[in-house]
């Protein structure tokens, strides 16, 4: 039983299908639609990025006594992010396509392995730790990140 | 504080990027020998200029690079690092260097004491990394695909090189083995051994996460590596005891890697990027390759006058390792040395000095042009197979110039680098 890395992973690939969605935009005549996709994006990646620092990094630290480890070089990793975030949102306001795609090629990249890393070493190791916490932890998970659906 | 722990899991730049860096220049001496021996070369793949150019893109640009990605890898896809990865990588990069350059001096002066020095810096070099990385390994539980896909990788590396160090030890001391025999078992494991279970074990990750591509297939990950190590190895002791279900065997093996690339097309043509960048544009050419190859090699079996032509066996070998392995290695060095300036530039940062993006680190076009280059080369390769009074030096010269500006792209990504380190000095010491 992995619920933990299997909702999470979902969501990470809900979020990467928002990324998509912005690129196949920039093709598309209606000039706001990228900013607007992108801006769809960043929310869910947030929310995700919220649910994992304000519910599970600590539930996973209590459990563990563990605090300087994965969970801080995820959210280091997650200031990255956010960081590129900007840059690619800038670049979209001010029109510059190649710049937009240079930003928004680096964020893939970064978190493309950060989330192999989450679903491959950090998420499996929740699912261990926080086996007797899942029940009340998961739909917690589920508000935070599925606040950026609606 | 935040700088020390995001390089915890990732090694030093100096540690990948030295392979990275000197693999093009093996494939650029591949063509300088080729301009320099002209048609010769090409007369059959027996031939001393073969065997060096050969070499030089096999142990040469293939396997440096691939010893760098894997170094880099290991720990972002199983959390198990090597220990120590700079060290490691000096060493194991010195004795690989070193040694090929014994290696291929070897072959092309047949002086024994050569063969003697790749011989003790060829196994060393790669001792030193099967110890490392299979360390590493160890650490690991067994179960994701991807991790036993890199196990076998590491052990067909480990056949290929003991069959390339038997040879060796034959031509060191001028013993009578059967080296016609050990020869091709020697690079069956190093192409599907080592070459494809790594590239497959990798690309399962890579490609639905930078490509956003669907997810391969399950059955393909679960059993490809484990059945195209076995059938391997059931072809290698049919081929060594003469038996004549060895063909069959073979063929099995030509179908697995050409199922491999089939699927992995299939899933390209899907993925969800909107745009055909180098990277994705030099995986469409090295697949679309090995499936040419594949039904190649199947066509010259079933067809003998075709399968007689001594031409076969080097216009498969550019086929597969110019056009399938060189082209998709490249296509990855396109994504991981840029991003790897970027991710040690914005930890020098510290979060208070942006790093340029990556396409501000090496710009699309330059990748686009390096690649016209290499496609060019590629045409002209095979063409000098068929027509090598024509094509031989051209081709000579393609390559070396193709694999020359892939040195220069890379090399510029450094001097970016190296500016922008300087320039957050400065910020940093101004803020301070």
């Amino acid at each position: 039983m992995t619920p933990i890395r299997d909702y999470m992973s979902g969501d990470h690939r809900r979020c990467d299908d928002l990324f998509a969605a912005v690129e196949q935009s920039l093709s598309q005549p209606d000039p706001a639609l990228p900013a607007q996709l992108f801006a769809d994006f960043c929310q869910a990646t947030l929310a995700h990025f919220q649910a994992e620092e304000e519910a599970l990094f600590p539930a996973f630290e209590q459990a563990t006594g563990i605090r300087m480890g994965p969970t801080q070089m995820m959210r280091l990793e997650h200031v990255q992010m956010r960081s590129l975030m900007d840059e690619a949102r800038q670049a979209l306001a001010a029109g510059d396509q190649d710049d937009y795609l240079g930003a928004a090629e680096t964020l893939l990249i970064l978190m493309q392995q950060h989330n192999l890393k989450e679903e491959n070493v950090l998420y499996p190791m929740c699912d261990e730790h926080l086996a007797g916490h899942a029940g009340e932890l998961l739909p917690l998970l589920q508000k935070t990140t599925g606040s950026a659906q609606s | 504080m935040q700088a020390m722990l995001s390089f915890d899991q990732a090694p030093p730049l100096a540690a990948p990027l030295r392979f990275f860096l000197t693999a093009p220049l093996f494939a650029a001496a591949a063509g300088l020998l080729l301009l320099i021996l002209g048609p010769e070369l090409l007369a059959s793949r027996w031939t001393a200029g073969a065997l060096a150019f050969t070499h030089l893109l096999t142990a040469g640009f293939m396997l440096q690079t691939m010893v760098g990605a894997l170094l880099q890898i290991l720990p972002v896809a199983t959390g198990a690092g090597v220990a120590r990865p700079l060290g490691v990588a000096r060493a194991v990069h010195g004795l690989l260097t070193l040694g090929l350059l014994f290696l291929v001096g070897g072959f092309l002066t047949y002086r024994s004491e050569l063969f003697q020095g790749a011989l003790l810096c060829l196994g060393g070099g790669v001792l030193i990394f099967l110890v490392a990385v299979g360390r590493a390994l160890a650490q690991i539980p067994m179960g994701s695909t991807i991790q036993w896909a890199l196990k076998l990788a590491v052990a067909g590396l480990g056949v290929t090189v003991l069959l390339g160090l038997s040879m060796l030890v034959n031509l060191a001391w001028g013993l009578s083995w059967p080296l016609l025999e050990i020869t091709g078992i020697h690079l069956a494991w190093g192409l599907v051994g080592w070459g494809v279970l790594l590239l497959s074990g990798v690309a399962y990750v890579v490609v639905p996460m930078f490509l956003l591509t669907p997810a391969f297939p399950g059955w393909l990950t679960r059993l490809l590596a484990p059945l195209l190590f076995l059938l391997l190895a059931l072809w290698s002791g049919a081929e060594a005891a003469g038996w004549g279900g060895a063909p069959l065997l073979a063929a099995l093996v030509a179908a697995g890697c050409g199922t491999f690339a089939l699927a992995t097309l299939w899933l390209l043509v899907r993925s969800k990027r909107a745009r055909l960048d180098a990277t994705q544009r030099y995986w469409r050419l090295g697949l679309a390759c090995a499936v040419g190859g594949a039904a190649l090699w199947a066509v010259g079996q079933l067809w003998p006058a075709l399968g007689l032509w001594p031409g076969l066996p080097l216009l498969l070998g550019m086929l597969l390792l110019v056009g399938g392995f060189m082209s998709v290695i490249t296509g990855m060095l396109y994504k991981i040395v840029p991003f790897l300036i970027w991710l040690h530039l914005q930890n020098a940062g510290q979060g208070r000095v942006l790093a340029p993006n990556m396409k501000r680190i090496l710009a699309e076009s330059a990748m686009a042009r390096q690649m016209a280059a290499h496609a060019a080369s590629l045409a002209l390769l095979l063409a000098a197979v068929v027509r090598p009074a024509w094509f031989a030096w051209p081709a000579g010269l393609a390559l070396l110039l193709s694999n020359l500006w892939l040195l220069v792209n890379l090399w510029r990504c450094l001097q970016v680098y190296r500016r922008h380190l300087r320039h957050i000095g400065e910020q940093l010491a101004a803020a301070a």
